[in-house]
């Protein structure tokens, strides 16, 4: 196993945000959580990576016990990240944000920087420009491409579909298949869950905190329950049920589009 | 002087917006020689600068212009471009930066006239005591972010000078006296100045050692804005979460900026006392942290010329309209009111920072907000609920 979690309980303060969340990743897989807003999903990858305590259980990452370790020394052992909201560094270049993707690392990263431009085009195209002056769109790239820089070897990937238009989204998800098949592990956490059980392996369905559901992602697809809560199956019904419980996440992001050949829209798909 | 040029170029861009562009490009484009030949020419200008023909046009209402400059503009520059390091390019806002320059004045205070340790060994003691009081404040304080980070320094700027109001071993609110000048250096004399005797009456020796300062930190921190440590403070002012996923470690360097920016301003503090003879607390007031956090912001945080521009600024405007007499401050508020209105990354940002601004983080650090704000959940739920409609 790559990647274990076991039992995990954060804890904004009083409130819990995990009570318990358990998963596994495989080499080579791409694993998917899906849920509601506040579902604890994005919570899960921050604590993966360092960036929220754990008050209860254990990450166990390549053999090595983790929990405790500082989030920064988890890019070295090889937990790669793009943050949800994108977070890239607005006053820093394309290519300088990449920099600062490989920047726990020693040596040439020349061969790195190259396979991120090759797979996205784009980038390359926008070297120069100031990472804060790009679409949404393009700065979803950049974060997937800097996260790529540090060469890891799982990558976490926080909604990388929030508030693209549905082309992009496609584009996206089979950038993400492209470095999978690359050899890179993907956990991926979406709200966007039919794309996301499309591209999987597997899938964890959470719930206000906890896992409530695993299985092959094929199979939830075809899951009657999973359908009418995240599929979209029965609109009224799965309306209804996502939109009430728990604190919703850090909200929707406005799109500084500088670029008017990518159209960016709010997708919704809960 | 290149100041006074900037200055007149500023008054017309309340029409349109003052672009600086041209001046980076070129900068970025000059060859090495010309750079070398331009910052000469500043150090030039620098010494020159407190003689009679400039100070009868900077301070004519007969304030004593060297000493202006050796007790107000130097020491603002120098504290300005300490405090830089903190807030402008690690992100960190920090009220209570008055708290290092009271640290770096209370040691030369106390061990030059206590142990009698001359000047240049106390000036390095305020060094370390002042990045040392940087770690302390920081170590258990830099895991807030933004505004929570202000109000405990702001709290420290109080405590270091309430300590010293209310402890009798520095004469409580009477403060110290009969602090030794520096030794003189030479007597060597250049056009009526002999600019390494410090004496009682000349201020210009004073003046010229804080140049020698301000530009040694410049070099100093330029190089780091340039290394390794540079970048990483630049990743954790434009997004401190981002950063640390890039293998930073961030709070390592964060205190490293407050550690730096401390030891810059205890060494202000050092030539404050110095040049003083005698402190006491009501010299390391909150006002002091206000307006030196006001020239860094002012003048373009985190570039190295525009907070020197806003530290002159803030430093010499309210002396050269003296004759305004009570109303100078309250031009000067409406001033700085105007300023954030109208040009809010300063009067000479950095080409980075303005694109910072224009993301919205506005390069203080994220705000600490980790919840969504209610606003925005409601929209959420209306959102969804016109959805359900359809």
């Amino acid at each position: 196993m790559l990647l274990e979690i076991s039992d995990i309980h954060v804890h904004y303060g009083k409130i819990a945000a995990l009570k318990g969340v358990s998963a596994e990743v495989d080499q080579g897989e791409i694993v998917t959580l899906i849920g509601a807003n506040g579902a604890g999903k994005t919570t899960t990858l921050k604590t993966i990576s360092g960036l929220r305590p754990l008050s209860a259980g254990r990450i166990v990452f390549d053999g090595q016990d983790i929990s405790r370790m500082p989030g920064h020394k988890r890019v070295l052992a090889g937990i790669g990240q793009a943050p949800e909201g994108r977070g890239i560094f607005p006053g820093m270049t394309v290519e300088e944000n990449l920099l600062m993707g490989a920047y726990a690392r020693k040596g040439d990263v020349s061969k790195d920087l190259n396979e991120v431009y090759e797979l996205f085009p784009r980038l390359a195209e926008r070297k120069n420009q100031a990472g804060g002056t790009m679409s949404g769109g393009e700065q979803q790239m950049l974060a997937i491409g800097r996260a790529m820089m540090a060469d890891p070897k799982v990558l976490l990937l926080d909604e990388p579909s929030m508030g693209l238009a549905p082309l992009l989204v496609q584009q996206i998800f089979s950038i993400i298949q492209e470095i999978n098949r690359r050899g890179c592990t993907v956990l991926l956490v979406e709200q966007n869950a039919q794309q996301a059980l499309q591209i999987a392996d597997r899938a964890y369905v959470l719930e206000t905190g906890r896992v409530v559901k695993s299985a092959a992602a094929h199979e939830l697809l075809d899951d009657p329950e999973v359908r009418a809560a995240y599929l979209g199956g029965d609109l009224g019904e799965a309306a209804a049920s996502t939109k009430v419980d728990g604190a919703p996440e850090p909200g929707s992001d406005e799109d500084t589009a500088a670029d008017d050949t990518v159209v960016d829209d709010e997708v919704r798909k809960d | 002087m290149n100041l006074t040029k900037n200055h007149k170029g500023n008054g017309g861009s309340r029409a349109g917006r003052l672009s600086l562009d041209p001046v980076r490009d070129w900068w970025a484009s000059a060859p090495r020689e010309v750079r070398w030949i331009v910052y000469l020419l500043l150090v030039v200008g620098a010494l020159v600068l407190p003689s009679e023909s400039i100070g009868s046009f900077m301070a004519p209402s007969g304030s004593d212009w060297p000493t202006m400059l050796s007790d107000q503009i130097g020491i603002y520059v120098l504290l300005a471009l300490g405090l830089n390091v903190v807030v402008g390019m690690a992100g960190l806002l920090d009220l209570g930066y008055v708290a290092f320059y009271a640290v770096g004045g209370y040691t030369i205070g106390i061990f030059a006239t206590k142990y009698g340790w001359n000047f240049w060994e106390t000036l390095l003691l305020a060094i370390v005591l002042a990045s040392l009081s940087g770690v302390i404040l920081g170590a258990p304080t830099l895991r807030l972010r933004g505004d929570y980070l202000a109000i405990v320094t702001l709290g420290f700027g109080e405590i270091v000078k309430q300590t010293a109001a209310n402890s009798d071993y520095v004469n409580g609110p009477r403060g110290i006296q009969g602090i030794p000048h520096p030794p003189s250096l030479s007597e060597f004399e250049v056009l009526g100045v002999q600019p390494l005797k410090y004496g009682l009456l000349d201020s210009r020796p004073y003046y010229y050692m804080l140049v020698v300062f301000i530009v040694l930190t410049i070099i100093f921190v330029k190089r780091m804005e340039n290394s390794r440590v540079g970048r990483a403070w630049a990743a954790i002012r434009e997004d401190e979460d981002a950063a640390e996923l890039m293998g930073v470690p961030t709070f390592r360097f964060k205190l490293a900026a407050f550690a730096i920016g401390a030891a810059i301003g205890g060494s202000g503090g050092v030539v404050f006392a110095a040049k003083q003879t005698s402190i006491n607390p009501e010299n390391f007031v909150f006002l002091v942290s206000a307006l030196i956090l006001a020239s860094v912001v002012l003048g373009g945080s985190g570039n190295i010329p525009g907070v020197i521009l806003g530290a002159f600024m803030l430093a010499w405007l309210p002396e050269r309209f003296r004759e305004l007499q009570d109303y100078r401050m309250l031009l000067f508020g409406a001033a700085l009111v105007l300023m954030m209105v109208f040009r809010p990354e300063g009067l000479w940002p950095s080409r980075r920072r303005k694109a910072e601004l224009e993301e919205g983080t506005g390069g203080m650090g994220g705000m600490g907000a980790e919840v969504a704000a209610p606003a925005a959940v409601g929209a959420d739920v209306a959102g969804d609920a016109a959805e359900v409609k359809k």
